[in-house]
């Protein structure tokens, strides 16, 4: 459900991100990855870290206590921390529980954190289900969606390579953002190389990494009492979280579960999709971003593939999609992925994105989904 | 052995939704128990919704390449399965095939897979 008034009653504001670059696994260790976003997101805000009341830490592949190990070298104030997990979503939810205790008035500063690294299977909790399917391990997670590409493309008489532009735009978007883990500008040709599932190569899936994302969630008085800089603060509008309900037997559900979460969620802001100029959206593999596009009522259904081609999605365009690059060219860490989507929305609506600026940027959002199935979406406005 | 091969799935009691596997928890729609379930038997036959080629994969089987697809079962619930050869197109009618394989371990076992129907 969505936060059901709380965000229009007390609001409150994204004051501070930081990041840590995204990138193949490599020796640092996650506390290091964690600081440095975390650091970077206080030093962002102007906000001392005894000023910080509690913390959300995303993580989902860390295993147990990950929090205090990491957050007690800024100064173990014994404050609140708890992590959450939500699989691909874990960034998210971590930022809509911070949410939520701002809103609540239990706090007035609050860190939402993600944080991981990837060990080498996901270990996902719905395979002990002792549910025994017919598929058995034959569908991994790019398998699934390349089904997806495939009725998507039967449906609307969509061709590979429309459904490669998604990526050439995200490939592009990731080259102007040092953050990301791919940082190279593709052609349609390489984009289009190296078959993995179905119509999906390797260059339109999201490559899972390390790294770390952290931003600073607080209230009115919480900015009043700091000193904090408004302009800088950007409105969380809504929050909402919604797992996958019985839609009809097959066809679309990852598309109706992201229209039922965005339906609630534009609700809850009292905004349109065409009022989004800035959206991060769960672009794991390349068909999602056309699936959601539709979904979230950014477009009619079958009209994604030639506003992608004729450059509406682009920074410039009507919508700057996935403007960070994206799960596909930014990364997906999983625990940091959400936060880091927030971080981009946060940036753009700032004007602060550089040469990924979308101009004139006021309302932007941020598009997860997770295994199992759940969809968080946040709506985050300026001034 | 019937020919096509059957699938044991479940009716629930409670809303009578039909669905494949079978669950030992509860009705997703109406949250029956799963001993308000009547076991059915759905005939392993349907129409391919989606098709996929798999050219790498994270585990050792099956062997790449191989090809997946989304079938609705005549029955009505919607299943994911191994669709044999490569010339699988949306809206081939299949039938269902036992083939005799190996799990991860070498153990043999017997895998239900679809074929274009001829």
């Amino acid at each position: 459900m969505s936060s059901q008034g709380l965000l229009s009653d007390r609001p409150v504001f994204v004051v501070g991100t930081g990041l840590h670059p995204y990138q193949r696994r490599s020796e640092t260790t996650y506390v290091e990855l964690g600081l440095t976003a975390v650091r970077a997101a206080l030093v962002d805000a102007a906000v001392s870290w005894p000023n910080v009341d509690a913390a959300y830490t995303g993580t989902a592949l860390l295993g147990m206590g990950s929090s205090r190990i990491m957050l007690s070298r800024l100064g173990a104030t014994g404050i609140a921390m708890t992590q959450v997990e939500n699989a691909s979503a874990s960034g998210s939810s971590a930022v809509a529980q911070a949410c939520l205790e701002v809103a609540s008035g239990r706090s007035d500063v609050v860190l939402a954190l993600g944080v991981d690294k990837p060990r080498g299977g996901l270990g996902a909790a719905p395979g002990q289900a002792g549910i025994q399917n017919l598929e058995g391990g034959s569908v991994v997670p790019f398998t699934h969606f390349a089904l997806l590409a495939s009725e998507y493309m039967d449906l609307h008489g969509v061709n590979d390579d429309q459904v490669a532009r998604v990526a050439l735009k995200n490939h592009r978007n990731g080259s102007l953002n040092p953050f990301a883990q791919r940082q190279k500008v593709r052609t349609l040709e390489e984009i289009l190389s190296e078959p993995i599932s179905g119509s999906l190569t390797r260059l339109q899936c999201c490559p899972v990494g390390e790294g770390a994302a952290a931003v600073i969630i607080a209230s009115e008085d919480g900015i009043s009492r700091l000193n904090l800089d408004r302009s800088r603060a950007i409105r969380v509008v809504s929050s909402v979280t919604r797992t996958e309900a019985l839609y009809g037997e097959g066809i679309g559900i990852d598309a109706a579960l992201t229209a039922d979460t965005g339906l609630a969620a534009f609700e809850e802001a009292a905004v349109d999709p065409s009022d989004i100029d800035v959206l991060e959206v769960h672009d794991a593999f390349a068909i999602e971003e056309l699936l959601y596009a539709e979904a979230l009522g950014l477009c009619q259904p079958g009209e994604a593939a030639a506003l992608i081609e004729s450059g509406n999605f682009d920074i410039g365009g009507s919508c700057a999609f996935s403007p960070s690059g994206g799960l596909l060219a930014m990364g997906h860490p999983i625990g940091p992925t959400g936060v880091g989507q927030i971080v981009e929305v946060v940036r753009q609506l700032r004007g602060e994105a550089g040469p990924r600026q979308q101009p004139d940027a006021r309302t932007g959002m941020a598009h997860m989904v997770g295994i199992g199935a759940v969809c968080v979406v946040h709506i985050l406005r300026h001034g | 052995m019937t020919d096509p091969p059957l699938m044991m799935g479940h009716r629930c009691g409670g809303c009578s939704r039909v669905a494949f596997p079978p669950d030992p928890y509860g009705c997703e729609k109406c949250g029956a128990p799963a001993s308000e379930f009547e076991e059915l038997e759905l005939e392993a036959s349907g129409s391919v919704q989606a098709v996929a080629t798999v050219h790498r994969h994270h585990h050792p089987k099956p062997t790449t390449p191989f090809t997946v697809g989304v079938i609705k079962l005549t029955g009505g619930p919607v299943v994911k399965a191994i669709v044999e050869g490569n010339k699988v197109v949306v809206g081939d009618t299949v039938k269902g095939v036992l083939v005799d394989g190996e799990d991860d371990n070498g153990n043999p076992v017997v895998d239900l897979h679809f074929r274009v129907a001829t």
